[in-house]
């Protein structure tokens, strides 16, 4: 996966949820990780916690929220988060 | 496909250099650009040149160096202008021991080189004083051409600058100018302050064998040479390929890539 | 709409400004850290924390505030956490490693001051960080000048005590600062409102030694040929242990230590055999300064240890746990923390020593020396440091950097080309 590319952020409403949520796609097998949420995309959610998926991952990730009724904000894609020469640091 | 030559881009914060080597190490072709504003503009006209005059990319191995080295898409690997400029020096030089000063546009490097290899560096901060620039603002305010504000300091004396600082030392001149100081006694105290600050960059490095040489856009300057010399209290070489030092580097880390490639096949 | 919003709202933080704070840290945390493939799974632990790095810690300090807890807040490891501890006190760090602070701090301080400082100035005054609303009280030290002059400022705003460092190392300097802890232990005992007795004491002593050799364990296991873990992540742990509760801390770095032990055993390393290995030395990297480490290991290099207070000296040497007297245990801690070699002490050639000493147990390639700008005594340190590792045939680079985005090429550059020299 190329640096820059599409990803996908499943956002909620606090870290709770997202870490219930990280264990069962992990337990699933469904390649995921903890990433602060990117604030163009955290709209009035102050949970600073994020689920990043790859765009292969997306379809299996609501599969198991369905199955397990996982609660979840929303499932929102986003590009150009990850660059690891940019140097814009904080 | 076995590779002909190899290509050193060398895009420097003033001028792009280009040279491309045979296999046994041989300059085919020396090419000389000044940057402009975009060095991807730069680096796609020097694509173009090395194609009309019959080394076209595609058949070579290149290495990009300088600071606009990330702006060259079609060379095979990046490497900095310290290892060029130091693997360069000694090709040009012939030696294995060297002492390399490089003055270039935007900063000025102290490289040390043992047995055929960099083995210290030092690099001027974030300030031009030292550098190609300050020398290229001083000859602006003196509305004069980089090379006869040197050849004009060559018959000056008597004044000195104090400021390190490009923007305070220009405004220094501007005073002189203002007071009546005579142009040449200007330019050699704008001389003398590039040849205090870059030698006392060396002196850091002292201790080294072997002799001390010059590379970079002012290796043409006899003056800047002769107080340089005489700053350092030893004779510094400079050679007339000296300014394109870190594209002869460049092209020899392209055939040593190009050489640990074809091993690997 | 979370309860975070609110809980700044509380704490009288200026929410706009604190706003373009987080804008930042997403893109920061993903290009440094979500770059990076192989990542032990025990860091999703920090890389929770640091995603709501405003959020988690600040709502469980506040919460233990409601119950009457006291927060204490600190700049330097020589300020003994055990005493804060023993009166049920918590540590948190507050030292400010951004340049989004910087600004605020300039407004006060000269411009020559280090960033360090300028920014932990400008987080107070500019009420953009939680840490520094919640805690109670800062604990300052003579370090540095520049440290020293700036808590006058911030002693302004927030109860502040100093604690008196020696500059050297004599015996009459270690019970010098005995007797300042004694003080700095009565000062807390006031402000909690608890006695410190011999056996919380002494409870406190063991919970700050168990989270060292926690993080020692951690810091083994870089020191093995195949490297479980990169510098970056490192880092991030270290960086988040100043500011959590110590026994958590000391559980989560155990728990990764095991998976790296594992790894180890495995063969599983980060990055290719040969990637050249890189110690850091020189001034503290506080959260969230990732900058030297994430252009160190996007050049080609990888880091295998800090020899900084983010680093080897905030858990290096325990604290003699067998003292059974109040006096016996304030000199237990003098004499801990005297060992640690800061470049504020006279002369401090135990640096030195350290250092030669971690390039062979961290099978080094190369030394980065860093010091933050205006930070005179490490710079002045660099002749020394460089000298001793090139009589040693370790090849060393000296930098000097601040918390701006802006010198980032330049460092690449000098970097890049000491990782060459050490490629060959």
């Amino acid at each position: 996966m190329a640096e820059g590319d599409l990803r996908w952020y499943i956002l909620f409403a606090n870290y709770e949820q997202g870490l219930a949520l990280h264990g069962l796609l992990s337990d699933a097998g469904i390649k995921n990780r903890i990433a602060p949420a990117p604030r163009a995309i955290q709209g009035e959610l102050s949970c600073g916690m994020s689920l990043l998926l790859e765009p292969d991952a997306v379809e299996a990730a609501r599969r198991c929220i369905e199955e397990h009724h996982a609660e979840y904000h929303d499932i929102v894609p986003l590009a150009g988060q990850i660059r690891s020469r940019r140097d814009k640091y904080c | 496909m076995k590779t002909e030559y190899c290509i050193g881009i060398d895009i420097g914060s003033t001028c792009a250099k280009t040279v491309v080597l045979s296999r046994d190490k041989r300059v085919l072709l020396q090419l000389l650009q000044p940057t402009g504003w975009s060095s991807v503009d730069t680096a796609e006209d020097i694509r173009r040149r090395l194609e009309e005059a019959g080394f076209p990319i595609e058949d070579g191995t290149a290495v990009a160096t300088g600071y606009g080295r990330v702006s060259v898409p079609y060379a095979d690997k990046c490497v900095t202008e310290i290892t060029c400029h130091g693997r360069g020096a000694c090709h040009i030089y012939g030696a294995g021991q060297l002492t390399v000063i490089d003055i270039g546009g935007q900063d000025t490097k102290i490289i040390r080189i043992e047995n055929g290899a960099v083995s210290d560096f030092l690099m001027n901060d974030k300030c031009s004083a030292g550098t190609g620039r300050f020398l290229e603002i001083m000859a602006n305010t003196l509305a004069v051409r980089p090379e006869e504000l040197c050849r004009m300091a060559a018959e000056g004396g008597g004044v000195s600058i104090s400021s390190m600082c490009t923007v305070f030392a220009e405004s220094e001149v501007i005073s002189l100018i203002g007071r009546g100081e005579k142009r040449e006694n200007i330019a050699f105290a704008v001389v003398d302050s590039i040849v205090k600050k870059v030698s006392s960059q060396a002196g850091r490095m002292a201790g080294g064998q072997g002799a001390v040489c010059l590379t970079g856009g002012l290796c043409g300057y006899p003056y800047l040479r002769q107080s340089l010399s005489d700053a350092l209290g030893c004779e510094v070489r400079t050679a007339e390929e000296g300014r394109y030092a870190g594209a002869v580097g460049a092209a020899l880390c392209a055939l040593a890539l190009e050489k640990q490639r074809s091993a690997e096949k | 709409m979370s309860d975070y919003v609110s809980m700044w709202k509380d704490l009288g933080m200026d929410l706009e400004s604190h706003d373009l704070l987080c804008q930042v840290l997403p893109t920061a945390v993903g290009d440094v850290f979500l770059t990076q493939e192989n990542r032990p799974k025990g860091m999703d632990f920090w890389d929770l924390v640091i995603s709501e790095v405003h959020g988690i810690r600040p709502k469980e300090l506040i919460e233990e505030q409601k119950k009457g807890r006291k927060v204490f807040g600190t700049f330097c490891v020589y300020v003994p956490d055990e005493v804060i501890l023993a009166a049920n006190g918590i540590v948190t760090g507050l030292c400010g490693g951004s340049q989004f602070w910087v600004p605020g701090g300039e407004a006060v301080l000269p411009k020559s001051t280090c960033p360090l400082i300028k920014a932990s100035v400008g987080a107070r005054l500019g009420r953009t960080c939680p840490f520094f609303r919640i805690a109670d009280m800062y604990v300052g030290e003579t370090t540095c000048d520049g440290k020293k002059k700036a808590y006058e400022i911030l002693g302004e705003d927030v109860p502040m005590y100093i604690m008196d460092v020696p500059q050297m190392k004599r015996e009459k300097d270690i019970l010098k600062w005995k007797d300042e802890i004694a003080a700095f232990a009565r000062k807390v005992e006031e402000f909690t409102g608890n006695t410190i007795t011999v056996e919380n004491l002494n409870e406190a002593i063991r919970i700050v030694n168990e989270k060292r050799k926690a993080l020692a364990r951690v810091y083994n296991c870089r020191k093995a040929a195949c490297l479980p873990i990169s510098g970056r992540d490192a880092l991030l742990m270290m960086q988040i242990s100043f500011f959590d509760d110590p026994v958590r801390c000391a559980q989560m770095c155990n728990k990764l230590a095991d998976e790296l032990e594992q790894r180890i055993a495995g063969g599983v390393s980060v990055v290719p055999a040969g990637t050249k290995r890189i110690l850091v030395t020189g001034t503290p990297l506080a959260v969230p300064n990732w900058k030297l480490h994430n252009i160190i290991e996007t050049s080609g290099g990888a880091v295998v240890c800090e020899e900084m207070c983010t680093g080897t000296r905030y858990f290096e040497n325990l604290v003699d746990e067998t003292q059974t007297t109040l006096e016996g245990q304030f000199m237990a801690l003098s004499q801990r923390y005297m060992k640690t070699n800061c470049a504020c002490f006279t002369p401090n050639t135990g640096r030195i020593d350290d250092i030669l000493r971690m390039v062979r147990e961290y099978q080094v390639d190369g030394v980065i020396d860093c010091s933050l700008k205006f930070c005179c005594l490490y710079d002045t340190e660099k002749y020394g440091v460089s000298r001793a590792l090139k009589e040693a045939g370790v090849p060393v680079l000296s930098l000097e950097t601040d918390y701006a985005d802006t010198d980032a090429e330049q460092l690449r550059t000098r970097i890049g080309a000491f990782i060459e020299l050490l490629n060959g």
